[in-house]
């Protein structure tokens, strides 16, 4: 990392303002369960009142408290969130990697199945397993990871091939390094933005589509989520519930994803210094 | 007359301290011929002069035999020297002024020796002086005047009238030229000349190399009292075979060379014998040397070994130790266990193919140690794919590569890392030759860490540090912990010949390592690789499409042309007079000339001369044949032309 970084990026807007909402939300997804004082799921609740102290946001029409329902959710859509970004980023540079570095039948072979994937249209197929298999999210997780990893492969395998025959690569190698040496020396670190950015992206999109799913009532009713939350709000828009039981997880959610992308416009701004310029 | 000089050794003896001049010196003087005596100072030139005229102080011990024709004269007694001094062996003595008494008239000084020898009344005697000091332009009102009345030419020229007075067989000069301007130098020059030319055995004590090399026949180079080579006078600029003598060479300011000065790393030492008094225990005597190194320890030289090792930048460890005896090498006669300067890498027959075309033809190449050689061309030329072919990072498709005497193909399979670490590469762009996530620490020790060197840090940071100090570039933490897009490019290529000098090369092979920068950072970068060579001993295979830049810094250029190399040979023959039409195209280009019609090279793969359809000498020969290189004058200068430039 450069030794620098952690001075502009206390100087970046963007990286402030993606930051604090990160740890916002962050702690609301940590802490989210001690806050939230009430069994989500208890339905003994006068249905539909107005906030009080006792439901600061009231509660919906099944009786339940929508905070306590607000924190579990969220913290559902940041992990899976989370879990799919991670998981389709390394399949994304392993693939990627593996591409660039032995090329040939290896290269040709994995490509054209990016291709494919790229071709299908996941949300498509993730509507059709999650109504037909009812998975558990790890399980759709893992799906949607597995039908998301071509883009970042294939901007992986694309900067792998100008950085493996950069210079200093082969400068390297004129030194007699070993493929393992320039792979996790030159060619991974080099490779950092596009892992933020390929990261970031998976996640963000992953967010969505969880949240997508669930407005759909394509995940397991019981589990709480801002989409299924927002889907259960809609049918009540006549009531005046709209501000209490509505917009929150409208707002949660756009926060979430805004703080991510924030986020990752600044490390990539400063771990490319290169960049600087550009944006 | 004939001088044989044999074993002849010299020990100024004084007390328990021995200074020994001369060690077995073996040297022939003939009639009509000049040999050349040269050699730094304290090397015992004058010594050896003063021991054919016999003047060697008492305190001198000899050893040896000097012949003057079938005389020995080892011994002589002063009679007898005094029967062959100037008549048969005269010496011009270097420091002019001081060889005359300032209370005499220079023309009594002049006839001194016909009238001392009896062979000549006074008057007789006089005018011949007068006639003598008429042909070295001194008329006869200057004859008269007294020595200080005189100038330092007229000084010079008087006493050359007086040692050719009695029309010695056997003229040595000392330093003959050596306070005179150019012109006076000329005249005294040509007097020599014809001395010679009338049969005179001429012994030339100079260390002015130029000079020698117009003048001599032959040329012996001596050093701590020792004859390190003897070679013909044509190749001591162009053409040496002992490090001492190439390095001499470049430390001259010869009209003939167009390199950059260089130097002799070291300092040049007088040998000194010494016995310990008893009571300090010691009693062996064994040679010391005056001005130590800390090399040396205690200043003892080593007993044995060859005297230049200390700052030769080829010797290896039997150097030290065995005695060297001198050995015929071609028309040379060399004092060195390697055999004179060692070959560092030669390229035999190699060619590389990318598909159809042809980047390297097949093509001979080979760099000597200590050498920086210049490889010139047009873009596209196939230098930059000669230079990898010689770093090892590409294979050529036919033909062997050795370095170091070694096959560097097998070589590279059994253990590259070895290899890697003896040559240290340069690229063009400095930004794009270092990554940019490693700082300047981790960019120095990339070649340590990879080719495992060192199992402790320690030992490892201060390699790092010593190769950024030999690039002049800081060394506090601050600065190692720097990253790439923080430095200027100058500081950065200087970062990249650190990290190419770390593991510690004997080869560099620099690709346009300075054409990336600005003049004033190229200058100093430039000034920094030729300080870098000298002191290391460095090969460099230098690429560049920038002449000046190998007129500054080669030693031997090749030019390249469609894949081939053309001319190759000493810089100064190659810029100086240009065998190829296509160096001297590249040169006019160079000098800003504008050349009429710039063709595309035609086809490199016809078998004609790629040159041909661009080139005005060309006939019809040049079209179907593309010839093998062919010497021009000298061995050295080689080029591929039918109709070479004159």
């Amino acid at each position: 990392m450069h030794r620098d970084a952690r001075r502009t990026l206390g100087g970046d807007p963007w990286f402030v303002t993606g930051a604090a909402l990160a740890l916002l939300l962050g702690l609301l997804v940590v802490a989210g369960p001690f806050f939230a004082v009430h069994d989500p799921h208890d339905m003994s609740f006068r249905p539909l009142s107005a906030p009080s102290t006792e439901h600061w946001l009231g509660t919906n029409d099944g009786g339940m408290d929508i905070l306590s329902e607000l924190l579990h959710g969220i913290r559902n859509t940041v992990v899976f969130g989370l879990v799919t970004g991670m998981i389709a980023l390394v399949v994304g540079v392993l693939i990627g990697l593996v591409c660039a570095w032995f090329g040939g039948v290896t290269d040709h072979a994995l490509m054209r199945f990016s291709d494919i994937l790229l071709a299908v249209p996941s949300v498509m197929i993730l509507i059709l397993v999650a109504a037909f298999f009812r998975p558990s999210p790890l399980v759709l997780s893992l799906v949607l990871a597995g039908l998301s990893w071509p883009t970042t492969a294939k901007a992986i395998r694309a900067q792998a091939l100008v950085v493996k025959k950069s210079v200093h690569v082969v400068a390297a190698r004129q030194m007699g390094a070993s493929g393992a040496y320039i792979i996790t020396r030159h060619l991974m670190p080099e490779l950092f933005p596009l892992y933020l950015i390929g990261f970031a992206a998976k996640a963000r999109m992953a967010m969505f589509m969880e949240a997508s799913l669930s407005f759909l009532g394509l995940f397991d009713p019981s589990r709480k989520s801002l989409g299924m939350m927002i889907s259960y709000a809609l049918k009540y828009y006549y009531l005046d519930i709209w501000w209490n039981w509505l917009i929150p997880p409208i707002l949660c959610l756009t926060l979430l994803i805004m703080a991510v992308t924030f986020l990752a416009v600044s490390l990539e701004k400063v771990f490319d210094p290169r960049l600087k310029e550009a944006l | 007359m004939n001088v044989t000089i044999d074993q002849w050794s010299v020990t100024y003896r004084v007390n328990d301290h021995a200074l020994l001049a001369l060690d077995e010196v073996g040297l022939r003087l003939v009639p009509g011929s000049i040999t050349a005596l040269v050699g730094e100072s304290g090397s015992g030139k004058t010594t050896l002069g003063k021991s054919l005229m016999g003047l060697l102080p008492e305190y001198a011990q000899v050893k040896g035999h000097i012949k003057l024709d079938e005389q020995e004269m080892a011994g002589a007694s002063e009679e007898g020297w005094n029967a062959v001094r100037w008549s048969e062996v005269a010496m011009l003595f270097q420091n002019g002024p001081a060889n005359l008494n300032p209370v005499h008239r220079v023309l009594d000084q002049v006839a001194e020796p016909l009238i001392q020898h009896g062979r000549r009344s006074k008057a007789e005697a006089t005018a011949e002086a007068e006639k003598a000091l008429a042909r070295m332009k001194i008329d006869s009102s200057q004859a008269r005047r007294f020595p200080h009345e005189l100038s330092g030419g007229e000084i010079q020229r008087t006493l050359l009238a007086m040692t050719l007075i009695m029309d010695p067989g056997v003229l040595i000069l000392d330093e003959p030229t050596g306070a005179l301007d150019a012109i006076t130098k000329a005249f005294v020059s040509r007097i020599i000349l014809d001395t010679r030319d009338q049969g005179t055995a001429v012994l030339l004590i100079t260390h002015d190399l130029d000079l020698a090399r117009n003048m001599a026949d032959n040329v012996a180079m001596l050093y701590l009292g020792q004859v390190m080579e003897t070679l013909p006078a044509k190749d001591l600029l162009t053409n040496p075979l002992h490090p001492y003598t190439l390095a001499l060479g470049r430390s001259y300011p010869s009209m003939e060379t167009l390199r950059d000065l260089g130097g002799i790393r070291g300092d040049a030492f007088y040998r000194i014998t010494h016995r310990h008094s008893e009571k300090n225990g010691g009693v062996r005597p064994h040679t010391h040397v005056i001005g130590t190194e800390p090399s040396h320890e205690n200043g003892h030289l080593h007993p044995k070994g060859c005297l230049f090792q200390p700052r030769c930048t080829q010797s290896i460890g039997p150097c030290c130790e065995k005695a060297v005896q001198l050995q015929d090498v071609g028309s040379h006669r060399v004092r060195c266990l390697r055999g004179g300067i060692a070959m560092q890498l030669e390229l035999m027959q190699v060619s590389k193919r990318y598909g159809d075309f042809t980047a390297l033809g097949t093509t001979d190449m080979t760099l000597q140690a200590g050498e920086i050689f210049c490889l010139v061309g047009e873009t596209g030329s196939g230098k930059t794919t000669l230079g990898m072919i010689a770093a090892g990072t590409l294979s050529p498709d036919q033909g062997n590569r050795m370095l170091e005497g070694r096959d560097m193909d097998r070589w590279i399979r059994q253990d590259y890392r070895s290899l890697a670490g003896k040559i240290g590469v340069v690229y063009q762009n400095p930004a794009e030759a270092v990554s940019h996530r490693l700082s300047v620490f981790d960019i120095v020790a990339e070649p340590l860490k990879i080719q495992k060197r060192f199992r402790e840090k320690g030992e490892m940071r201060q390699r790092v540090l010593r190769a950024l100090t030999d690039v002049h570039l800081s060394t506090d933490t601050s600065f190692l912990g720097r990253y790439p897009h923080e430095l200027n490019m100058g500081a950065l290529q200087r970062v990249c010949i650190a990290r190419a000098l770390v593991s510690g090369p004997s080869m560099v092979v620099a690709d346009e390592p300075t054409s990336s920068l600005d003049p004033s950072v190229q200058a100093k970068v430039l000034k920094m690789i030729l300080d870098l060579q000298i002191e290391k001993g460095l090969t460099v295979l230098f690429i560049t499409h920038d002449l000046g830049v190998a007129r500054k810094i080669g030693d031997r250029m090749g030019v390249m042309l469609a894949g081939r190399l053309v001319e190759v040979g000493p810089t100064v023959r190659v810029m100086g007079r240009p065998a190829h039409p296509y160096t001297g195209l590249l040169i006019a280009g160079a000098r800003g000339e504008t050349i009429a019609a710039v063709k595309p090279p035609g086809g490199s793969n016809s078998r004609g001369c790629p040159f041909a359809d661009r080139c005005e000498r060309a006939r019809e020969i040049c079209f179907s044949r593309f010839p093998e290189m062919g010497g021009v004058e000298e061995t050295r200068h080689l080029v591929r032309c039918h109709f070479p430039m004159g």
